[in-house]
């Protein structure tokens, strides 16, 4: 009854993205569901290594999504971590290629899901920061993120926000920290667990219906001709899709020679299907130059890391695009085209990289495959994260 | 719904009133429930963006003197800086020109000055810093627009996602929220016919009373106008995201009738003044095309595209349009080749391009005194769009209009008087508060 009312204030209350979040309902108890899911993850997915220091709670779950969906959190009060992370949106963002933080600032790398992200341990796309606690302190501070002037002053904010009072108390009887913010959406972001899909139901569940002939085809070649397991893990028991390691596609080398690569036309969509060519020049009157990104290199320094990235988790990633670290590539077609034709050869070359011969009918099985590894439980993630409006200035 | 009622009544009162007023009217772009000056204006106030590395950085009304023999003509006489950048963009006057409401599209805060004590010096009275928790998520105060008693804003975006879905907003011009309307979107067409499709975006907003309708056109979303716009011109994802609806509304009682398909972003909407004119202007920023919204002879409205603008296919960006009070003539300004150019609008639905001048390196804001003899240009459309390095100049500069020829009179550098980027222009004058 209690969920009904809320999903019919939802209802009432709600703006342009209301649908969405109506399919499911979250209800007040969301938190406690949130924590079940946490203890025991959905089909497909493995235990979660918590950290000894941050044990979860609902009463962090709880916070923690205030948190995420506070856009006071920004110097500005106009980004929260979920104006990039879209909960609609597969918890990244469709629109954009790369996003753009406070003040429009631009971002140079694509955002990734947070969901699944309990099981990554380098994160970033160049693995940067190893735990979710800390991680936060990059966004928040960031200039062309969230701008805040020090993190301390974030803190300091915080603890002046009077519907902030309790929520601490009751995650951690003990007002705003570092630590304590870092925990709180370290909480909530691990609880964003996304399984129970038609391929998890068909590998580990014993539904040997769930997946059509024609995904079975693609999962054939995901793990045979194509070779995608290699980098793209998938267990005994459970699959994370990826192996956590950082590869070089070519992917990376050749966005940067296109950057250096000055002059040409420019195709722009001006309204659906309408596309004109307008010289690079043109487009450089009115931008800034685009940055280089160099990968893991940025972080080790070491040179056999140049345009190495991390491996992504394929989970969910029919609701991620556009794809790879800057988000160029619109479609898992474009994606499956650019592996079949073997990357892009230079030094460096991961040596799994290499055309794949695969023919057009096998190139659509291999993303009907992938197209089955979204989560059941998508619907309610999204429902839960909507169980309040963003937190804006009273 | 007493809310609803009680706006229905003021809004019927006032179109009565409005009928009286609006043949006195002066600048073109006002809405017709304002009190007008008739002669000449005393000052211009530009709304105008902070900019990194110049002056005190942040977001400012400047007022220029333009009161023709006065010592100070041509001059910035005052400058209020509200403190940081909040993406400072359109302001429009209180139906009682008393107050000028300047809105940020970035952090939504929302400036009211009194412009009347003092018209040479304007005060900064309140700062509503709640909209978007107030309109239950709409984000980006746009369009300013008078309306009895209250003013019609038009959002941009919302707080779920950044993207172009977004409302009408109303406060009282004491600056109490009282509404929200949220444009029709495919999925929620709240009762309105639709062409094609139903974005939900928003831009601008204008009324004629006299037929109970309102318009608003459709830009792009938070994301968008706030991106580098050379990054975004390369996104292929952030292009799909503009505006290509022109929504119908019926003014007394708030809802959407139709929404017309105007693809590539229809932005300024300017309704012709005419007594029997019932025809209202667009132009599309990036597919350049001049549109026509007028009623037909069986009292549908109709929305038809009739002029190229520039040559469409180089994307040169118009961005504000200005009609002449005789309905004759329209300046629209081109964004990407800095342009001013003069169409011939006498036959509303074959508009033809008469004149042009190149005004800068860019050009946004176009406004004209009401008889037409007086025209200003300013340079800046979104701090992130501007054009950057030398190209990046930033300006109000006034012209004079004979009929054939624009001549300068003065040119003010924002960049040399640290002042920043020039945005929208609202002419003040003392003598519409001397009775
Ligand atoms: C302006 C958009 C933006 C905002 C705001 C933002 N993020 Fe992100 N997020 C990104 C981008 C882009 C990356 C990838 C950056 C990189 O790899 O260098 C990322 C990466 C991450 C990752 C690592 C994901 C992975 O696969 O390694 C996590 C976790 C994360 N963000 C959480 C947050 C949290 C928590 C907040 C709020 C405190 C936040 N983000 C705010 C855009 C954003
Ligand atoms: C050598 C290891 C490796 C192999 C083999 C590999 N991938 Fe990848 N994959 C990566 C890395 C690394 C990235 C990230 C590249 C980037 O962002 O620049 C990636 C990115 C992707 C993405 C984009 C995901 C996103 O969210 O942006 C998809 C889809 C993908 N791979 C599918 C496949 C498929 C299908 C195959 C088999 C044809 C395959 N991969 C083979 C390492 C590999």
């Amino acid at each position: 009854m209690r969920t009904l009312l809320r999903a019919l204030a939802l209802l009432l209350v709600a703006g342009p993205l209301s649908a969405a979040a109506l399919y499911a309902a979250a209800g007040p108890d969301w938190a406690d569901d949130a924590l079940k899911r946490v203890l025991a993850p959905p089909l497909g997915l493995p235990a979660i290594a918590h950290p000894a220091a941050n044990p979860p709670t609902a009463a962090k779950i709880a916070l923690g999504r205030k948190l995420f969906f506070d856009r006071r959190l920004s110097h500005n009060n106009t980004t929260s971590c979920a104006m990039c992370h879209v909960p609609e949106q597969g918890f990244t963002s469709n629109d954009l290629a790369t996003p753009v933080g406070v003040e429009g600032r631009s971002v140079r790398r694509n955002t990734p899901t947070v969901l699944n992200i309990a099981y990554v341990d380098a994160l970033f796309h160049d693995g940067r920061d190893p735990a979710l606690e800390t991680q936060y302190v990059a966004p928040i501070t960031a200039f062309n993120e969230m701008a805040n002037p020090s993190l301390g002053y974030v803190i300091d904010k915080i603890a002046n926000l009077d519907d902030y009072n309790a929520p601490f108390q009751a995650a951690f009887g003990a007002g705003p920290s570092p630590d304590r913010l870092g925990q709180a959406l370290a909480a909530y972001q691990r609880s964003l667990l996304a399984g129970a899909s038609p391929f998890d139901r068909w590998r580990f569940g014993g539904e040997s219906d769930a997946l059509g002939e024609r995904e079975r085809q693609g999962f054939e070649l995901f793990t045979g001709k194509a070779g995608c397991v290699a980098c793209h893990a998938i267990g005994e028991s459970s699959a994370l899709f990826s192996d956590g390691l950082f590869h070089d596609t070519g992917y990376g080398w050749q966005r940067e020679q296109e950057r250096q690569g000055k002059g040409g036309m420019v195709e722009v969509e001006i309204a659906p299907g309408v596309i004109t060519s307008i010289p690079h020049s043109v487009v450089q009157s009115v931008g800034n130059p685009p940055p280089a990104d160099l990968g893991r290199y940025e972080v080790t320094q070491d040179p056999k890391d140049r345009w190495r990235f991390r491996t992504p988790s394929l989970r969910n990633v029919t609701l991620t695009a556009p794809y790879m670290h800057d988000g160029q590539l619109q479609r898992l077609d474009d994606v499956v085209a650019f592996y079949n034709a073997g990357g892009v050869p230079h030094d460096g070359l991961d040596e799994r990289i290499k055309p794949l011969g695969l023919t057009v009918e096998e190139q659509v099985a291999l993303v009907a495959f992938l197209k089955s590894l979204t989560g059941s439980n998508i619907d309610q993630l999204a429902a839960e994260a909507r169980v309040e409006e963003p937190d804006n200035i009273r | 719904m007493i809310l609803r009622l009680l706006s229905l009544l003021s809004a019927m009162t006032l179109a009565l009133v409005v009928q009286t007023v609006s043949l006195t009217a002066d600048e073109t772009c006002q809405s017709p429930y304002m009190p007008k000056i008739t002669g000449q204006e005393q000052f211009v106030y530009v709304w105008t963006l902070g900019m990194e590395g110049v002056g005190d950085e942040s977001d400012k009304l400047v007022t220029v003197d333009v009161r023709p023999g006065s010592k100070t003509f041509g001059k910035v006489v005052n400058s209020h800086s509200v403190g940081g950048r909040h993406e400072a963009h359109h302001a429009g006057f209180t139906a009682d020109r008393k107050y000028l409401w300047a809105g940020g599209l970035d952090t939504n805060n929302i400036y009211i000055y009194d412009v009347h004590t003092d018209p040479s010096k304007p005060k900064l009275d309140k700062t509503i810093t709640t909209f978007v928790a107030d309109t239950g998520g709409a984000v980006g105060p746009h369009t300013f627009y008078a309306l009895p008693g209250r003013m019609m804003i038009t959002a941009l975006s919302n707080d779920k996602d950044n993207s172009g879905r977004t409302a009408l907003v109303e406060y009282s011009n004491e600056g109490k929220y009282i509404a929200t309307h949220w444009v029709p979107t495919d999925k929620d067409p709240r009762g309105a016919k639709i062409e094609k499709v139903a974005d939900g975006y928003g831009y601008d907003v204008r009324v004629l009373p006299r037929k109970n309708v309102m318009l608003s056109s459709s830009f792009t979303g938070w994301s968008n106008y706030m991106m580098d716009f050379g990054q975004m011109l390369k996104d292929e994802e952030a292009m799909k995201r503009f505006g290509q609806t022109v929504t119908l509304w019926d003014l007394h009682t708030r809802q959407p009738k139709k929404v017309f398909h105007v693809p590539g972003s229809p932005l300024e909407i300017r309704w012709a003044w005419g007594d029997d004119a019932n025809y209202a202007y667009t132009s599309t920023a990036l597919t350049s095309k001049l549109w026509l919204i007028k009623e037909d002879d069986k009292g549908e409205w109709q929305a038809t595209e009739v002029a190229d603008i520039g040559d469409p296919s180089k994307i040169p960006l118009p961005v504000d349009i200005s009609i002449g009070a005789d309905d004759k003539t329209m300046w629209v300004n081109t964004f990407m080749d800095g342009k001013t150019r003069l169409f011939d609008v006498s036959n509303p639905e074959a508009p033809k391009q008469i004149y042009e001048k190149q005004i800068g390196n860019q050009v946004n804001m176009v406004s004209q005194s009401w008889d037409g003899d007086r025209v200003y240009f300013t340079s800046s459309l979104l701090a992130n769009w501007d054009k950057k390095g030398d190209q990046n100049d930033q300006y109000l500069k006034a012209y004079t209009w004979d009929g054939k020829e624009l001549k300068e009179q003065f040119e003010i550098d924002f960049v040399k008087e640290g002042l920043g980027r020039a945005h929208i222009m609202r002419f003040g004058s003392s003598e519409l508060y001397t009775g």
